[in-house]
């Protein structure tokens, strides 16, 4: 009875943001599934089911490999990089030392800082002539570097500024953890007689594994997407080094508008990231 | 010296790094957004101390980038769109959370899983699929197409979903029996309860529209509809030898959120502690 009365209400409160989330959230995954089997004809913008053929021309093109290996290579390294370092600096921030309060708001300050607006920063700095990055390193008695224009630094200086940018806000959820964590259990351990080390892994690893768990999925997926990098510093140069394959699928839909290959590359991109979520997922809830 | 006081002379010293580390390029760019163009390159190299103190002080750079560039209107843009998500999210997250929390239907438990489900998955994964839908809608290059898809926000409705959690249901038991109607609950009963979440939800709303760059980038053409990290990302194709403008377009971007997060930084860590520990 309750039920028929409520249907109204249920479906004024309920009704737009259901429809708001499946059309613009749930449908465009399905329908680049979808979209993904088909091919647009670039004259008459005719589409045409061609089945797994933009697959199949993907893995022939080597431009395509590239870019799947420059994604996998930056990912292997900046993965481990940002949550490592995040945890030390969330680690940092939690002792109990004077003016504590006064670093963790300066660590809050790039949350205030956009990833793209982190770029045009960092661009400026890094100029290979007059930055003052190189400035300082000449001052220091080294060589400037080239960064961002040359292929084996330009990743890495991505990678550097993402960090820049990211690591004290992955450090938030983490220190919001570790403050979590009766003191009394650090005591009784340090009384009996573990060091730092046996603490850090016998106490406070375990009692972290929920936050860790969200930074760990959280970092994989904004940085497996992650595009304006290299869409404002190097679009993708130089010598395809920073390719990845967010910047790859957006220049095929947007530049050369090839909208099914897009969306096979999308597919794949979606595919990798789920995959190494799920196996973060599992290695996590087995361990410890 | 004592191992105790050595170790956190030591702990000073990292802490110090850091903070060089993190403000150090935010500090440099402020400074140098006041200087002319042609003292940038001037005092870059080799490095004294007037490479980090403007001699020639000059408000050029911010004139230039309202009076030639457009950034008033930009700015404009910026807030319409951030302001139209607070409110629209707002609305539409607590109404959801709202009936998620006091209503019995069936399939509720797998609506919110959906929900949830929607909240995991990154903007970005969308957003090329999500551009045709809006440009067969018609919208690609109006205010629709930047605010709309991005409204219903998963993220939203769970963080009121929380909060409505720990309110004592007997509240709204009591005001159902005296025969008000739902409508009336929500608005004058839980809503004004909702203060804290409201303000922690607007600020995550605000500072995600804020930042947003792969959707604004692909849903509009004109300058008309422009947003704030779009048009820095255009400044750099276009104008790359202006650093003096540059950084001062660096130091507008960071202004407001900055200005925002300080004073209310409480209720934002609240509210991204709150996502953190979901599961």
């Amino acid at each position: 009875m309750k039920l028929k009365k409520n249907i109204g209400s249920i479906l004024l409160f309920l009704l737009p943001t259901l429809a708001g989330l499946f059309l613009f959230k749930l449908y465009p995954i399905f329908s680049a599934l979808v979209q993904s089997l088909y091919t647009t004809q670039f004259f008459t913008g005719e589409k045409s089911f061609v089945g797994l053929q933009n697959y199949q021309s993907l893995f022939v093109d080597p431009v395509f490999w590239n870019s799947l290996k420059v994604t996998l290579v930056f990912n292997l390294i900046i993965n481990p990089l940002q949550i490592v370092l995040a945890f030390a600096l969330a680690m940092l921030l939690n002792t109990k030392i004077k003016r504590i309060a006064f670093f963790r708001g300066i660590h809050f300050v790039p949350v205030a800082v956009s990833v793209p607006t982190a770029c045009v920063l960092w661009n400026i700095m890094l100029s290979p002539e007059q930055g003052v990055v190189n400035s300082i390193l000449v001052a220091l008695g080294l060589d400037p570097q080239p960064f961002l224009g040359s292929s084996t630094q330009a990743l890495g200086s991505i990678i550097a500024i993402a960090s820049w940018k990211g690591v004290g806000y992955w450090a938030l959820f983490l220190l919001a953890g570790l403050q979590e964590i009766p003191g009394s259990l650090l005591e009784a351990s340090s009384l009996d007689g573990a060091s730092r080390w046996k603490q850090f892994i016998h106490v406070i690893l375990p009692l972290m594994k929920r936050p860790l768990t969200f930074i760990v999925v959280a970092v994989t997926t904004a940085n497996f997407l992650l595009f304006s990098p290299m869409y404002i510093l190097t679009k993708g140069g130089p010598e395809n080094s920073t390719n990845v394959l967010m910047l790859e699928s957006f220049n095929n839909a947007f530049l050369y508008s090839d909208m099914g290959r897009s969306y096979a590359i999308m597919v794949i991109l979606l595919l990798i990231t789920l995959t190494v979520v799920a196996l973060q997922f599992k290695w996590l809830r087995t361990s410890h | 010296m004592n191992r105790f006081t050595r170790s956190h002379l030591l702990l000073y010293a990292v802490h110090i790094v850091l903070a060089l580390l993190v403000l150090l390029p935010l500090a440099f760019a402020f400074v140098s957004s006041f200087r002319p163009l042609e003292d940038i390159y001037k005092y870059m190299s080799p490095i004294t101390w007037k490479t980090f103190w403007p001699s020639n002080f000059t408000w050029g750079a911010y004139q230039m980038l309202f009076t030639e560039r457009g950034f008033g209107q930009i700015f404009l843009n910026t807030f319409f769109v951030g302001a139209a998500n607070v409110i629209g999210g707002l609305l539409l997250g607590s109404m959801a959370a709202f009936a998620f929390v006091y209503f019995e239907f069936r399939g509720k438990t797998l609506l919110f899983l959906l929900v949830l489900l929607t909240f995991m998955i990154p903007f970005e994964v969308i957003s090329i699929p999500l551009y045709s839908l809006v440009n067969s809608l018609g919208w690609v290059d109006t205010y629709a197409g930047i605010i709309i898809p991005g409204i219903a926000n998963g993220l939203v409705i769970f963080l009121f979903r929380q909060f409505f959690l720990e309110l004592p249901t007997s509240l709204v038991e009591s005001a159902r029996m005296d025969g008000a109607s739902w409508l009336r609950v929500y608005t004058r009963i839980v809503m004004p309860l909702c203060k804290p979440v409201t303000v922690s939800a607007s600020l995550l709303i605000f500072i995600q529209q804020w930042e947003s760059f792969l959707w604004p980038l692909i849903v509009t053409r004109s300058k008309e509809y422009k947003v704030i990290q779009v048009a820095l990302s255009d400044f750099v194709t276009e104008y790359a030898t202006y650093w003096n403008e540059m950084f001062a377009a660096v130091i507008l971007s960071i202004l407001l959120p900055v200005v925002l997060l300080l004073p209310l930084q409480r209720y934002y860590v609240q509210g991204i502690a709150n996502t953190g520990s979901k599961e």
